[in-house]
């Protein structure tokens, strides 16, 4: 029975800890988010335009090879395929950023906690708010031109929806990536992996009958069923609502538990 | 009852050793230990009043450095309960904080909430903070463009100015140099005067006696000693004393006269001209001026003139000398504001400092003369002139020994 409480009073606190940090610490979040954006853009000659181009360049890419190059059509199935392409594509950027810093997040910050009694609960939520920031503001536009006022209003919930699931992983993610090397070196495999598992590129009904199944049991395709399903009014049903809340809930106890562990050791091995 | 500023209550913190990294990550992952305890401190349970300055003195590895670190919530302790009062500014590594891309500006506000304060409690400071830290228009460039110096200087600033009830020093009482030093121990100083609590840990046995109230002696994570500075620094240097490589003991060997007295000043601080600074030392053995300083115990008189500027804007400095013997050993010191004594200086900023040593009651040997020049409460060292000569002391008699005590035989 305690161990039933247990989990779920973890459960709670990844929830409520990295929340908490942020209101306990509101001035210096604020700070940190301030530093965090000028860093990305100082130096350059673009500037402040660089947070809005950046993704636009990589979804030109993306949509030069499939588009123009692999001539993905829709034929009938929902949108054009750039359109489906963009509304899909800024959404999975934001969250491979957020996932790829997350695992260099300890040693990012190092020189704030190191030697200062700093909120480490604090990181994850900084982490998670900056590409937030930085993709949704596109993110809202892209969706304004695309369907109107109303789809960019509840575009304005999707990469909220994606932080909160992410919420698991960025607390597990720093610490395999800090205590074990090899984890951060796979990154880049893992999130290119889960992009081709993902419908991001391509729409799920051009997938053959077999792999589809191995696709839905990947949570973000359920998460983009939801996306497409609301800004573009393609279909999507409860499994893909119920599939990343069930798995989400498996692992934020865990998850919270292995960061809470891990913090008497994070300032020793730095 | 007195509520404390600091308090520990059986604090242990002991440092994990793993074979192999993965055990840490198994052990995170499992809850299950797989380390060597490798312990720093011990069962320590300490109180500070407020407006107490407790002085923490040991060899090195002895523990002071977590200490501090503990009390500073730097790190978290293995067991055990740390209470503090208000906030604690900690000169432990400054400016550990900046970011290098960010202007100086950013790094006092970056900082301020690091520490805990609202943006109005460090706009309220803002100013201080780099009217004090002397930047000028480089607090709106980033701090990697600062030099070492300018760097310290507002990383101690903002140290200073949050407005701490308790502050923690790690080895040295000042920052930065020249000009800045001096202004950064009187800041320090003005610490004191306020009642604001300090920790000063040092292996300046000199500064510890100077300073503190009370002082406690770590050894291996626990404290051996605690007590009042005469006490616990008496017994720390025997002990030194007694685990230094023993070397031959003075006085007790027919050598001769050695050739050239050094007669040289080795500054120990950046010599600046709004600092003072010594000009020159001048060592007469019976009003003579010789290049070999040779003394007759008991019978010769020595004088020692130590011409000094005295810098601007400050106080006139205060002198000290010591007599050392060959292993470096302080035999016996004087110095001007223990006994009272207030230099004057002249119009052009110089001063001059006599002392004469009548019947100089050392015994056979090789002594060496040591000159420092230090602030007015003869804490703060300007600079100091090491072996600034070198006294041959020969005797009549036959005793033994390092000086002659006053005694007499009694019926």
């Amino acid at each position: 029975m305690s161990y039933i409480t247990g989990y779920f009073r973890n459960i709670v606190g990844g929830f409520i800890n990295p929340c908490r940090a942020v209101f306990k610490n509101w001035s210096l979040y604020i700070m940190l988010l301030r530093r965090d954006l000028i860093n990305r853009t100082s130096g350059t000659i673009l500037g402040k335009v660089w947070p809005l181009v950046q993704p636009a360049l990589q979804i030109l890419g993306y949509w030069f090879v499939f588009g123009v190059i692999f001539s993905v059509r829709a034929e009938g199935r929902g949108p054009n395929f750039l359109e489906y392409l963009l509304v899909g594509m800024l959404p999975w950027l934001c969250v491979a950023e957020v996932i790829s810093r997350s695992t260099s997040m300890f040693r990012e910050f190092a020189p704030l906690y190191r030697r200062n009694p700093f909120p480490l609960e604090l990181l994850p939520v900084l982490v998670m708010t900056i590409p937030c920031l930085v993709y949704g503001s596109a993110y809202f536009f892209l969706n304004l031109v695309i369907g109107g006022i109303d789809k960019a209003l509840l575009s304005l919930f999707v990469l909220p929806m994606f932080m909160l699931w992410l919420i698991p992983l960025c607390l597990l993610f720093p610490v395999l990536g800090l205590f074990i090397k090899d984890f951060g070196q796979a990154i880049p495999f893992l999130l290119m992996i889960t992009l081709f598992l993902t419908p991001i590129l391509y729409f799920p009904s051009m997938l053959p009958q077999g792999i589809s199944r191995i696709i839905w049991i990947n949570p973000f395709s359920d998460l983009m069923a939801i996306v497409h399903g609301v800004l573009q009014d393609s279909e999507y049903n409860w499994l893909n609502v119920a599939r990343p809340m069930i798995i989400w809930l498996l692992l934020l106890g865990p998850c919270w538990l292995v960061y809470k562990r891990s913090i008497p050791h994070i300032r020793e091995v730095l | 009852m007195v509520d404390m500023a600091l308090s520990m209550k059986d604090v242990s913190k002991y440092y994990k050793y793993y074979e192999n990294e993965l055990d840490r990550v198994k052990e995170i992952l499992s809850g299950k230990s797989r380390y060597q305890k490798i312990h720093a401190l011990e069962d320590i349970s300490l109180e500070v009043e407020p407006g107490e300055v407790l002085g923490v003195i040991g060899q090195n590895g002895a523990g002071k450095s977590t200490l501090l670190k503990v009390l500073s919530g730097t790190i978290l302790p293995s067991s055990g309960e740390v209470e503090t009062s208000g906030r604690i500014a900690a000169l432990l590594e400054l400016g550990a904080s900046f970011h290098p891309d960010m202007t100086g500006k950013e790094n006092v506000y970056l900082t301020g909430a690091i520490k805990g304060m609202s943006r109005q409690d460090i706009e309220s400071i803002y100013e201080e903070v780099v009217a004090f830290a002397e930047t000028g228009d480089f607090i709106d460039r980033p701090v990697k463009t600062y030099s070492s110096g300018m760097f310290i200087r507002l990383a101690f600033s903002i140290a200073t100015h949050i407005d701490p009830e308790v502050l923690i020093i790690d080895e040295a009482l000042s920052v930065g140099d020249g000009a800045f030093s001096r202004k950064s121990f009187d800041r320090i100083m003005d610490f004191k005067e306020a009642g604001k609590t300090i920790l000063f840990c040092s292996h300046s046995m000199y500064q510890v006696e100077a300073l503190c109230d009370r002082v406690i002696w770590l050894e291996d994570g626990k404290i051996r000693k605690e007590g009042t500075p005469v006490d616990v620094i008496s017994e720390y240097s025997e002990l030194m004393r007694m685990s230094a490589p023993r070397k031959e003991p003075l006085g007790d060997s027919q050598e001769t006269i050695k050739s050239e007295p050094c007669n040289e000043i080795e500054k120990q601080t950046t010599g600046s001209s709004a600092l003072p600074s010594i000009i020159e030392v001048r060592v007469t053995v019976d009003g003579k001026e010789n290049k070999v300083h040779k003394v007759i115990s008991e019978e010769s008189d020595l004088e020692v003139t130590v011409l000094f500027d005295s810098g601007k804007g400050i106080p006139p400095p205060s002198v000290a000398i010591g007599l050392s013997g060959g292993d470096g050993r302080i035999l016996s010191s004087a110095g001007s504001v223990h006994d009272g004594v207030e230099l004057s200086v002249n119009g052009k900023g110089q001063g001059v400092a006599k002392i004469l040593f009548p019947k100089l009651p050392l015994l056979r040997g090789n002594y060496y003369l040591d000159v420092a020049l230090l602030c007015e409460r003869g804490i703060h060292l300007y600079e100091a002139a090491r072996q600034v000569a070198e006294i041959y002391v020969e005797q009549k008699g036959l005793e033994r020994g390092v000086v002659k005590l006053p005694h007499q035989w009694l019926p």
